[in-house]
């Protein structure tokens, strides 16, 4: 049944290319969305069956992070059709690409072959181009470019990287497979000297698809010119995929005895990442530029998270889940702003909460949730960091992390409490002229949504989604987690 | 024989790497590119007939895949995109030819030192395989950063996966036929999407020049 999660998208984009007329193809592209969703609920059921086969399997780490990708996308559907108007793409190809990167992500991260993940995640990213290209103008065209050519020899490294996996895994007697399992259980056999090398290359190779830096660089252009459902998308569910990336072969490394050398290299990248955006993101004039810098900054913590082990793994999986909620609601928001003010400019968007008071609020709240304020569930994840960090005696990736992390939220608060507070420009004509009233509720009410969620999740947090987060954490280090009973007690402290 | 064999074309494919760099007309690049990818697709069979008589249907489905793609549709894809503008068919890189030549020599140096310390853990095909695919590799990276024009960069990247598809024949026998496929197939539509950009860039800037395309940044 598993296979249903690829299938049902890839069917509907095949209908969507086929039907004619936009409403239709519109249409075509919220169901199939939706019975995504529809098949990602009834995957947590008892009754799915165990799901596996030869390339795909339903497992705890997967399973989570297909939900978020799911959540996001049906979310995005509902609100693209608020946002749709004319599209100067070709309106088929593009709803039926979204499609496309909704069935790759699924299969990124349900694919147990570590050749299998590679080559769903290109296809997420060739799926992802023509999204980028949206607007066909001069600026998106350079972003498109950027996207494009980066992300590609990204890729192109995380191939040689998975290739150095399966050099080391030739020595052996008979020869392990690249499936994941197999590697893991085997991993102490592998050689070690290639494994380190195949670590690199692939957490350099994943590393730019999901944007830490060094090889963070495309990623304000795409998400700054990309229409924002697309860079919700990008930012929320495509990070995702590239981050399940690193850690499949993260499981390998730790697997094999590697978990300090592993997590040394994910604990430097996340902080520089982070580094990077607090840099960028103070005195930056262009919103969207500054969420891309904030998902940069989200990559690191989470990258350190899970390089740091024992509690850290599990605040990791819950900062990617609040991730994927907070990117959500940020970057429609961001559209919607655009229809109030005609400008991605910071200093001409003010006094959204006289303006329209309910994007106002959405927009606090989204910018309390993205900068890690309790009672929202980054808050949370963060402090589950420091403890982590704490724990090991790691003094040094403390002070960093919380000094980076406070030069971030300074940044973001300083450039957009102004856009929320304060009164409006004069020139500002009045939006509610009638026609337009289903458009707004189209794009505010998945935005409301996510955020309620987010919220909901950070202060209270059910036990179902408190398992699905300890089996994900735990799959990342099985031999810690036995001896780890800190561990345990590190998570009782959170809600 | 069959050894002397898959020696002579690593060796040719690391001559073909210098060729490219020193090469002006970008239209006798993506031959060379072709000409390179032509000697990579048989490799696949040379190294399987060194097992037995008769290597089996996924060596073959590799190599022609390989042929098809490498050989004949990307470069056919590229010279069209080419030839639909009629300006500006010179390479232009930042760096000059006989600079990057040196430079490519360098990395060739330097990539054989380099697999002199990265022992394999089982016995290659050819001690040249190694160092030929770092090579290469580096050699499209050089490539990628030193040249203007968005179809070179292309080229750059291709030269990058050939790099990668010298380093795969160590994993002949270990990858799924499908996932090499699929490799193959992403690859090419990636590609493909690349030619689409690059003929949007240029309806756009009137030229492929990606160092115009600099107009996003901080503000």
């Amino acid at each position: 049944m598993h296979l249903l999660l690829i299938v049902v998208p890839v069917v509907f984009a095949a209908v969507c290319l086929a039907l004619p007329g936009p409403r239709l193809r519109l249409a075509s592209l919220v169901a199939g969305s939706v019975a995504h969703f529809g098949v990602t609920i009834w995957s947590w059921s008892a009754t799915f069956g165990d799901g596996a086969d030869l390339f795909f399997a339903i497992e705890p780490l997967g399973h989570l992070f297909v939900s978020l990708v799911s959540v996001l996308f049906a979310a995005t559907s509902i609100y693209f059709v608020g946002y749709h108007r004319r599209a100067l793409l070709s309106e088929r190809i593009f709803l039926a690409c979204m499609l496309a990167l909704l069935a790759a992500l699924s299969a990124v991260c349900m694919s147990r072959h570590l050749g299998v993940l590679w080559v769903a995640m290109e296809t997420a990213s060739l799926a992802a181009t023509p999204l980028i290209y949206f607007r066909l103008s001069a600026r998106s065209l350079e972003a498109t470019w950027k996207f494009l050519l980066m992300n590609s020899v990204g890729i192109a490294l995380a191939l040689l990287g998975i290739f150095c996996i399966a050099v080391a895994a030739m020595k052996t007697e008979p020869a392990i497979s690249l499936d994941c399992s197999d590697l893991v259980s085997r991993a102490k056999e592998l050689d070690v000297v290639w494994l380190r090398a195949g670590f690199l290359l692939a957490l350099v190779g994943f590393g730019t698809k999901m944007g830490l830096s060094p090889l963070h660089s495309w990623k304000p252009d795409a998400y700054g010119e990309a229409p924002p459902p697309v860079a919700a998308l990008l930012s929320g569910a495509m990070t995702l995929g590239a981050f399940i990336g690193i850690l499949r072969v993260f499981q390998v490394c730790t697997a094999a005895g590697l978990a300090e050398f592993a997590g040394g290299w994910l604990v430097v990248f996340g902080l520089l990442s982070i580094g990077t955006a607090a840099v960028f993101v103070v005195g930056n004039n262009d919103y969207r530029r500054i969420f891309a810098y904030t998902s940069v900054e989200h990559m690191g913590v989470m990258v350190v998270g899970v390089g740091l082990g024992l509690g850290g793994s599990y605040a990791a999986m819950l900062h990617a889940m609040h991730n994927t909620l907070n990117k959500g609601v940020l970057f429609f928001l961001a559209g919607f702003f655009w229809r109030l003010y005609k400008s991605n400019r910071v200093s001409d968007v003010r006094g959204a909460l006289h303006h329209h008071p309910t994007a106002g609020i959405l927009f606090l709240g989204g910018l309390c949730a993205t900068c890690g304020l309790p009672p929202f569930g980054m808050f949370f994840s963060e402090l589950g960091i420091l403890f982590a960090a704490a724990q090991k005696a790691e003094w040094w990736v403390l002070g960093l992390f919380t000094l980076t992390l406070c030069i971030v939220f300074v940044g973001v608060m300083t450039a957009m409490l102004p856009m929320v507070f304060g009164p409006p420009p004069d020139t500002l004509k009045a939006v509610h002229n009638g026609e337009g009233w289903w458009r707004n509720i189209a794009m505010l009410a998945p935005a409301t949504l996510l955020l309620l969620a987010a919220f909901v999740l950070g202060a209270y947090q059910p036990a179902c989604v408190r398992e699905a987060l300890t089996a994900a954490a735990a799959t990342l280090e099985p031999s810690r987690m036995e001896s780890g009973a800190a561990v345990a007690r590190g998570m009782e402290e959170f809600p | 024989m069959l050894q002397s064999a898959i020696d002579s074309i690593l060796v040719l494919v690391v001559l073909l790497n210098l060729a490219m760099l020193a090469t002006s007309r970008m239209a006798a690049c993506i031959r060379t590119f072709a000409l390179q990818s032509l000697l990579l697709a048989l490799l696949p069979i040379a190294v399987g007939l060194r097992h037995e008589a008769m290597p089996g249907a996924h060596t073959f489905a590799i190599a022609a895949g390989a042929v098809g793609l490498k050989v004949f549709l990307i470069p056919w894809i590229l010279l069209r995109v080419l030839r639909t503008g009629e300006i500006h068919r010179e390479v232009e890189p930042f760096i000059g030819f006989t600079a990057s030549v040196l430079l490519g020599a360098v990395i060739i140096v330097a990539s054989f030192a380099f697999a002199k310390g990265m022992p394999l853990p089982t016995e290659a095909p050819t001690d040249l395989l190694l160092p030929v695919s770092l090579a290469t590799l580096f050699n499209g990276l050089l490539m990628l950063v030193s040249r203007r024009k968005a179809i070179t960069q292309v080229l750059g990247y291709l030269v990058v996966e050939n790099g990668i598809f010298v380093f795969g024949l160590l994993l002949l026998e270990q990858t799924p036929v499908l996932v090499e496929l699929g490799i193959l197939l992403d690859l090419f539509v990636g590609v493909f999407i690349m030619g689409i950009v690059v003929y949007h860039i240029r309806r756009e800037f009137d030229h492929m020049d990606t160092n115009l395309l600099d107009a996003l940044r901080e503000s």
